[in-house]
């Protein structure tokens, strides 16, 4: 846990080094755009496989299927409904300052 | 974008059922690297929007509230529906607190019970399936902050890109510091709820 996450806070403080170098004009990130799109969904290819060839995964989904369901939804729909819940607290302010920049 | 999100995991799950087991051990590698430069590609998107950083430091400590509320919405709600399936509060309230990172969730309760062990692997999966499937749509129809919630812990990894491509910059930003935050407490309220 802790090399990942120095290993990930690592690459995404290079790129955000390299985007804020205005090295990277519209068209580079247009292009960008394209590539990131096809790796996101080729990951997820990925990761599909991951989770079917695990065999646990099919056995134990017909068993407790129904129930694993059931648990992630409704903590998905509560977390999702708490979040909008304290969105307002936690963006008022720079809401506000928004606001005074545009008028 | 959301429909081929959706048809790349359904594809890769078939695939994955027909394939043969030892395929797995290089699905790592390639995840390890596909992952590392989708994060790359984040953090370009951060970096060209410079006032992102100005925005976050205005929001404050006050960030940390959208990760609590992940905490409590999911435990109550996998408590809930424990209460329906009949599963006891230290369970249920357990499987909840894997907040999407099935791996180790699992593993924190294979000492307890291998059948529950197994439920907060599956349910697990399946949150982590369903994160990726309704990210972007709760992002387009309820709002960019909450497309952060379905991700639980796995908003610092492998929800990022999604959330990023789904949303903006700032979002991103929050999405990562809450991933972190949930990550670092799976291995402690997991082992902490089943002893209730």
């Amino acid at each position: 846990m802790g090399f990942r996450l120095a290993l990930y806070l690592i690459i995404l403080l290079i790129g955000v080094i390299i985007g804020s170098k205005n090295i990277i004009n519209k068209k580079i990130g247009n292009s960008l755009d394209k590539i990131q799109k096809v790796c996101l969904l080729f990951l997820l290819f990925i990761m599909g496989i991951r989770i079917g060839i695990d065999d646990r995964v099919v056995s134990n989904f017909l068993k407790l299927g129904f129930k694993a369901i059931l648990i992630s939804i409704l903590g998905i729909v509560l977390s999702v409904f708490l979040v909008k819940l304290v969105k307002d607290i936690v963006f008022k302010k720079s809401k506000e300052v928004k606001n005074c920049r545009e008028s | 974008m959301s429909l081929s999100i959706i048809v790349s995991v359904v594809l890769g799950i078939t695939m994955g059922l027909l394939m043969p087991e030892y395929i797995f051990n290089y699905t790592d590698i390639i995840i390890d690297f596909g992952l590392c430069l989708l994060l790359f590609f984040v953090g370009i998107d951060i970096g060209r929007n410079k006032g992102v950083f100005n925005d976050i430091k205005k929001i404050g400590l006050k960030v940390l509230l959208i990760p609590i509320m992940i905490i409590i919405g999911s435990i109550s709600g996998s408590v809930i529906a424990g209460f329906f399936v009949g599963l006891p509060v230290n369970e249920s309230s357990a499987v909840g607190a894997g907040f999407g990172w099935y791996s180790l969730s699992a593993m924190l309760l294979s000492e307890y019970s291998t059948e529950l062990s197994a439920l907060a692997f599956i349910s697990n999966v399946v949150r982590e399936i369903l994160a990726i499937i309704f990210i972007p749509i709760i992002a387009k129809y309820i709002g960019d902050v909450e497309s952060v919630a379905p991700a639980g812990a796995t908003a610092m990894d492998t929800s990022l890109p999604i959330i990023s491509k789904a949303t903006n910059p700032e979002i991103s930003i929050i999405a990562f510091i809450t991933g972190v935050v949930l990550s670092s407490l799976v291995p402690i309220l997991v082992p902490m709820l089943i002893n209730l």
